[in-house]
């Protein structure tokens, strides 16, 4: 059964790999555009080993993790107490909703004009991608937990404080974490697009350079870079948050 | 508390509340000159802004040309990739081969391969069509498969028994079964075609919402920039709100838990 599905997949994606390599060689794709698995793979060699990829990295994901740490310690804090202050959440629901209905890529010129186009302003993006899902899964991992938990923690003379800290904080747990990888890809998205946009370094400018200069097999080894962060990412956080689901069962 | 939440309009006001006190604090700050306008700008100067731009019809330009970008992706999209989640869905083979390209596309920047559609097809609509498309369609794929392998297989065992063939199945269980699953879909891809749009104007597009944003910005007129980014910010809440009301029309149906 799953031996079928390992077979299969491997084959699909070796069929797509050897079309793309073979079409351009006899003539069927004109290799500039589509460029090849082969050319990609010699292009990741020059990438790594020319001098200042380490910097663009290193820029890019300074940038991703400053925003995406500061989203997690502002979105956390005040989603949980949204989440546990009803009249507080009626009031900040409607416009944080409507944020959260706006494509926060929208936002990246004014925070150019805001913070100009170094650093700061793809911080501010990964920030602002990042903290929305973060906030509302937050704000509804504490709306999830059951009342009856609450009353019997209650019963047992629970203060406020306790019942904070000893019942709504680990049973919202969840929500907060697929809250976190929700918003993982949104700002890893948002520095890229960011450093598209405008910038002077980081991975998403040299996309944007290599594009410019036609250089495909270039520019897709950096897409492909990117996808493989976002997804190993991704995919840590998910990990982390079945371990919690089963610990929680 | 407890009394604001039994009220049951409440969250109405108070979120009605919330926008005119932002609008309000928004608006005086700026008069008393506490914040410099040219950052910020004003409520009373963007709606002004917006008006002028709706007499002169730039704003239905611009209107016009996005919405007809985000119909045809987004159109496209529903298409090929309820298909193709639905042939997934059934066919084993097929789901197995797509997957490892859904895992890719879901994880990828995609916005990263602007450079390589505007190779393609040149700087313009062409390109900002397929990034729309390419954005949206694998939430809607994905979620069409993962609404047809969820069907409760008890259902699928009576409609069996009781004589119906493959297509009885597909039919009358399988797509009303799996209808709230890509309805779902058809919700989220909107907020990434939506996405798709902006973001392909805001790179290389000569009108559109995206387009003025990233025009207005690079002549710094923050009053105009904002204007456009308001109008946007309206049509992401409508879109959503629809289908939000889609969602649950169909979704009023279901009494029991599961299937």
């Amino acid at each position: 059964m799953s031996n079928y599905r390992l077979f299969v997949s491997t084959v699909a994606v070796l069929a797509f790999l050897a079309i793309w390599e073979i079409a351009p060689r006899i003539g069927l794709a004109d290799p500039m555009y589509t460029s090849q698995p082969s050319r990609v793979i010699a292009a990741s060699l020059e990438i790594v080993s020319g001098d200042g990829f380490l910097y663009d990295v290193s820029v890019s994901l300074s940038e991703f993790a400053i925003g995406f740490a500061l989203a997690i310690g502002i979105g956390v804090p005040l989603g949980l107490l949204l989440g546990r202050f009803p009249v507080l959440r009626y009031f900040l629901d409607p416009p944080i909703m409507a944020i959260y209905a706006t494509p926060h890529l929208a936002l990246l010129p004014i925070l150019v004009v805001w913070l100009g186009i170094g650093m700061q302003s793809k911080i501010a993006v990964a920030f602002v991608g990042g903290v929305i899902p973060i906030l509302v899964n937050s704000m509804a991992g504490v709306r999830g937990v059951a009342r009856s938990w609450v009353t019997a923690a209650r019963s047992f003379c629970a203060g406020e404080w306790d019942v904070f800290v000893k019942v709504i904080l680990p049973a919202s747990l969840p929500g907060v974490i697929m809250g976190i990888r929700l918003g993982l890809s949104r700002a890893v998205l948002g520095v890229v697009v960011a450093e598209m946009y405008q910038s002077q370094a980081g991975v998403g400018n040299q996309i944007m350079r290599y594009g410019s200069e036609f250089r495909t097999d270039h520019l897709l080894f950096d897409v492909l870079l990117v996808s493989v962060f976002g997804f190993s990412a991704t995919w840590a956080v998910r990990a982390l948050e079945e371990r919690l689901w089963t610990a929680g069962k | 508390m407890t009394r604001i939440d039994s009220w049951k309009s409440a969250p109405v006001l108070l979120g009605m509340l919330s926008f005119a006190v932002i609008l309000l604090v928004w608006e005086s700050v700026v008069r008393l000159g506490w914040a410099n306008p040219f950052f910020i700008s004003q409520p009373s100067a963007i709606a002004a802004s917006l008006s002028q731009a709706a007499r002169s019809g730039e704003l239905w330009h611009n209107l016009e040309v996005s919405l007809r970008e985000f119909a045809i992706g987004y159109g496209a999209s529903v298409v090929v990739g309820i298909l193709a989640g639905a042939l997934a869905g059934r066919f084993r083979t097929v789901e197995y081969a797509l997957d490892p390209f859904l895992w890719f596309l879901y994880s990828a920047p995609l916005i990263a391969f602007y450079p390589v559609f505007v190779l393609w097809f040149g700087l313009g609509v062409p390109t900002v069509i397929a990034i729309t498309f390419l954005l949206s369609v694998t939430q809607i794929t994905a979620n069409t498969l993962s609404g047809i392998q969820n069907v409760d297989p008890g259902l699928l065992r009576a409609a069996r028994s009781f004589g119906a063939n493959e297509r009885d199945v597909l039919w009358k269980v399988v797509l009303p079964a799996s209808v709230p699953m890509v309805i779902a879909g058809l919700r989220l891809g909107i907020g990434r075609a939506l996405m798709g749009v902006v973001v392909g104007e805001l790179f290389g597009a000569t009108a559109g919402l995206g387009f003025s944003i990233s025009y207005y910005g690079a002549l710094l007129k923050t009053t105009d920039m904002i204007a456009s980014l308001v109008v946007i910010v309206v049509l992401g809440v409508l879109c959503t709100q629809a289908l939000s009301a889609v969602e649950a029309r169909f979704d009023s149906w279901r009494t029991g838990p599961g299937s």
